[in-house]
């Protein structure tokens, strides 16, 4: 009995745990919480791969540290847009925030004062423009897409009044440093643009402010019981994808060498498609910054490999948006 | 037993509109240290605004609420926190994906280091939610988990894990087993009991007239605003407390 017995039940122990460790990795495979974290990193290894056969030029240290390096701007506002969306909002005044502090960056640098000074200068923008944003969203409790809208506008209009619409050009040795020299097989820009990621990583996810952002985007009502002042949150949230766009100004001008007054509102797509693709919740409370910066890489190696492989340029923009659209269907999410 | 020293929570008077609306006319009760005060009544009898006062969601109109004896004047939830009352709500106010330990901790964290480099102690607020998890809330699985994973009856224990952590005196859970299955329901109330004997007061507003019977040591009923009497639970039966609630009694006893 025993002995005819045994054997059958340890085959079909064996195939019975042979079929659940299949049906975890195809439960693991096929799960929204699985792709929301690894969306970004798969992709970027896909495209990586892809491009690297598809052309011979793709796969060099130059052009990855010209990838990364061209990174260092949708990095910034990527991150910075996170801030904003882990809260339930957006802030589509980026680009014209961007536009408005590198006019203004000019015009101190260009007044002769100095590099740090219209650095702040810069920096101040983008948290003015944040704290109004905030203020519109968190006090006013204007929806966030028109609050921002509202500051996009205005800010746009301010960067092209003062500016007359003529780029400045800033020529600074420190800037054309930054944005050409490397420490050790990285350029600098990217450097400090790692570095940004890295502070605001820390900031989520290892001091209070971190989780009561995430804690004011899952839910307004919990967090007001919890003592948490919901207004304030929102308005620092709103700061930090101010400050982003404020130092991503900066990084543009080093990076092409003069202001820019016309808004590229091609930014503010790109921001949203990586904050997106690095699994944040457009319901809010949900969110990493590893996730984004990683997103914003992938749509600079897709920008960068298209033209490599001879697709027209053209096309591009299309292809975010199709990414953008993809990205939000995989991790449309619960709330 | 009965001096007024026992008396964890004096509420006399109270009154709270809303515009037109009279919620409350007038409430009047007490609850007495290390029991189970419960107040039943119908939909729209003022229970839930009465504790919203009492926690310092609202501020009353008027009357006076007296915490261990001693006047209070809550602007806002953290100030009866500041008294050691803790708050349950129906709602719960739990953020969904954060973890069970996040939950607890929301806006108390645990830190180190000075500003601006204060880091919260991570490590240490899993390690002690672990412990207060584990000591209460027995149906909770894992702290780390996010509360959105967790049942019904998991969250409730959560949320009244996360009060019971902040305050072992006073403990005020609205509706604590409204959404629950009968099993789930089981373990709330098995949950109530150990934070009873722990030497917390609870003041538990319900519906469910069984729970009132089977949990409370005192019971008040509330009708249109206002306190309409008040027992000792095992001196009343549920039918009593049935007709009373309705405003049925004259007519039927």
């Amino acid at each position: 009995m025993t002995t005819t017995e045994s054997p059958r039940k340890e085959a079909s122990s064996v195939s019975s745990n042979d079929e659940s460790s299949r049906g975890t990795l195809a439960r693991v495979l096929t799960s929204q919480e699985f792709w929301t974290r690894a969306a970004a990193p798969v992709a970027l290894a896909v495209a990586f791969v892809a491009f690297s056969i598809a052309a011979p030029n793709f796969f060099t240290a130059v052009n990855i540290n010209g990838m990364l390096a061209d990174a260092a701007i949708p990095i910034l506002l990527a991150v910075g847009m996170t801030f904003a969306v882990m809260l339930a909002g957006i802030d589509l005044s980026q680009a014209s925030t961007l536009a408005f502090a590198s006019v203004l960056f000019g015009i101190a640098y260009g007044a002769g004062w100095g590099l740090l000074l219209s650095f702040l200068v810069a920096v101040a923008v983008g948290v003015g423009v944040g704290v109004l944003n905030g203020f519109f969203v968190g006090i006013v409790r204007i929806p966030d897409m028109i609050s921002t809208l509202g500051t996009m506008g205005l800010m746009m209009g301010l960067s092209l009044i003062i500016s007359r619409g003529i780029p400045e050009p800033v020529s600074d040795p420190v800037l054309r440093t930054i944005a050409s020299d490397s420490l050790g097989p990285f350029r600098w820009n990217f450097l400090i643009v790692l570095m940004i990621v890295i502070v605001l990583h820390v900031l989520l996810t290892h001091t209070p402010l971190g989780t009561h952002l995430l804690a004011v985007g899952d839910s307004m009502d919990a967090s007001k019981a919890m003592g948490l002042r919901v207004s304030r949150i929102k308005i620092i949230g709103y700061v930090i994808a101010g400050l982003m766009a404020g130092l991503a100004a900066v990084a543009l001008i080093l990076y092409v060498g003069s202001t820019q007054p016309a808004a590229n509102t091609d930014y503010v797509l790109k921001a949203v498609a990586a904050t997106v693709l690095g699994g944040t919740s457009l319901f809010g409370g949900r969110a990493t910054v590893w996730g984004p910066a990683l997103g914003a890489l992938l749509l600079t190696v897709l920008q960068t490999g298209m033209i490599m492989i001879g697709v027209e340029a053209f096309y591009e923009q299309a292809v975010i948006g199709i990414v953008v659209l993809a990205a939000a269907t995989l991790m449309r999410g619960r709330k | 037993m009965t001096g007024t020293t026992d008396l964890k929570l004096e509420v006399t008077d109270v009154t709270k509109s809303f515009g037109n609306v009279t919620a409350l006319r007038g409430a009047t009760l007490s609850a007495r240290a290390g029991e189970v005060t419960a107040i039943i009544g119908d939909n729209g009898a003022g229970k839930s605004t009465l504790i919203k006062c009492v926690s310092g969601y609202h501020a009353p109109d008027g009357g006076e609420i007296k915490v261990s004896g001693k006047p209070v004047h809550f602007g806002s939830p953290l100030d009866a926190r500041h008294h050691g009352i803790e708050t349950v709500y129906q709602d719960l106010a739990l953020a969904d994906q954060l973890s069970v330990w996040q939950n607890i901790y929301l806006n108390r964290e645990l830190t180190a280091g000075p500003w601006p480099f204060r880091v919260t102690r991570r490590g240490a607020m899993r390690a002690k939610a672990r412990e207060l998890v584990g000591d209460l809330a027995v149906n909770v699985p894992e702290v780390t988990k996010t509360v959105m994973r967790l049942s019904g009856g998991q969250r409730q224990a959560v949320a009244i894990s996360r009060a019971v952590m902040w305050s072992n005196e006073f403990v005020i859970m609205d509706e604590p087993t409204a959404a629950l299955g009968l099993r789930e329901t089981q373990q709330v109330e098995a949950l109530i009991r150990r934070i009873v004997e722990r030497g917390t007061s609870v003041l538990i507003i319900s519906h469910n007239f069984e729970q009132v019977m089977r949990l409370s040591d005192q019971v008040w009923v509330m009708r249109g605003g206002r306190v309409v009497n008040g027992h000792r639970t095992a001196e009343v039966t549920g039918a009593d407390l049935v007709a009373e609630v309705t405003g049925a009694a004259a007519e039927h006893f």
